[in-house]
């Protein structure tokens, strides 16, 4: 007897409404033969219920063990991750443009607030008057020759910093911000997978 | 008795000296600006020469601002100064590890994914409105 072989490749992420129908196919890609991959995409996991919070993870048993339940002859090749989030999107989150510009002045007033304290503390004024004085040989109380300069390079140091200006970027490599976006969602989904998964903890009074 | 006092004063100096520096260059390392520098400008292989420019820096500040040296130079080169002080600070108050560790939370929390980029600007519309705010007027109260 030939024994059909079908590799599955769980995806990583996956986002579904509430009251979804989930199948496999909606969470893992699948390879093999035409008919055996019509019939395992169609088997049903689960389906999103209101009870069930904004995450659920499906591991590679639980597939597994659907398509033995359909058909046991098969043999399951798997490679990737070894289980799904699924994020339940209930109602889309339209983000209040009250919020937004709460944040935004938040931001502005603290990012002042917090330059000029370091100022103070550093005694930057200070070493701006020094400097003044090394180069020109005069004594200047308001050196805003050097200071009005400094606090646009300051802006534009930040803006260098994070390759961006508003929607333009200057390369295409990734901004540090991304990146930080990206370790910060990988740590989630980490942390998810983790303790949310049914099939890696198991606590002694679940026997 | 004198030498001893001479001695001591220079290794006293000294091991001042190699322990700010040490300081001042673990704290250049742990924010990764020089790196972030050659990656913008990709230019990975002339980062021994930026280190000598930090080190010819460092020193040369500290040398000119201890002992009073005084170069009668025009006012328009304070101009270029400034403007590359700003930077370098811009550059540094952006890579504090706060700011990084604050956005991906904050823009989770809010539920802005695309607009973050704005976020980003008020915090730098802020540093600079603040910063003259300080020096123009703030400075005289």
């Amino acid at each position: 007897m030939n024994v059909a072989v079908v590799y599955i490749r769980m995806r990583n992420r996956v986002q579904v409404n509430g009251n979804q129908a989930v199948r496999i196919k909606d969470i893992a890609r699948i390879i093999g033969p035409e008919d055996e991959i019509r019939m395992i995409e169609d088997i049903l996991l689960l389906t999103v219920k209101k009870e069930d919070r904004s995450i659920i993870v499906v591991d590679l048993a639980q597939v597994i063990m659907a398509i033995r339940k359909v058909d046991p002859g098969v043999e399951v090749e798997t490679f990737g991750p070894s289980q799904t989030i699924i994020e339940i999107i209930l109602t889309k989150k339209k983000m209040s443009f009250l919020t937004f510009a709460l944040v935004w002045f938040l931001l502005f007033i603290g990012g002042a607030m917090t330059i000029m304290n370091f100022h103070v503390d550093v005694s930057m004024g200070e070493v701006h008057q020094k400097i003044f004085t090394i180069i020109t040989g005069k004594v200047e109380e308001k050196p805003l020759l050097i200071q009005i300069p400094y606090s646009f390079g300051l802006g534009m140091g930040m803006i260098l910093f994070f390759n961006h200006f508003f929607k333009k970027r200057f390369n295409e490599e990734p901004s540090p911000l991304e990146v930080e976006m990206f370790n910060y969602q990988q740590d989630l989904d980490r942390y998810v997978t983790m303790n949310e998964n049914k099939e890696n903890v198991r606590h002694l009074d679940d026997r | 008795m004198m030498t001893g006092r001479i001695i001591f004063g220079i290794f006293a100096g000294l091991a001042g000296g190699f322990a700010t520096g040490a300081g001042f260059v673990a704290f250049l390392t742990v924010l990764g600006v020089i790196p972030r520098l050659t990656q913008l400008t990709k230019t990975m292989k002339m980062i021994h020469y930026y280190e000598g420019a930090i080190i010819a820096g460092v020193v040369a500040g500290t040398w000119f601002g201890l002992q009073e040296t005084e170069f009668f130079l025009p006012q328009v080169l304070l101009i270029p100064i400034g403007l590359a002080d700003g930077i370098f600070n811009g550059m540094l108050a952006a890579a504090l590890t706060e700011v990084l560790n604050v956005f991906p939370v904050l823009s989770k929390r809010i539920g802005i994914q695309e607009k973050i980029i704005y976020l980003l600007m008020a915090l730098v519309l802020g540093k600079i409105a603040g910063s003259l705010f300080q020096w123009i007027y703030f400075v005289d109260m």
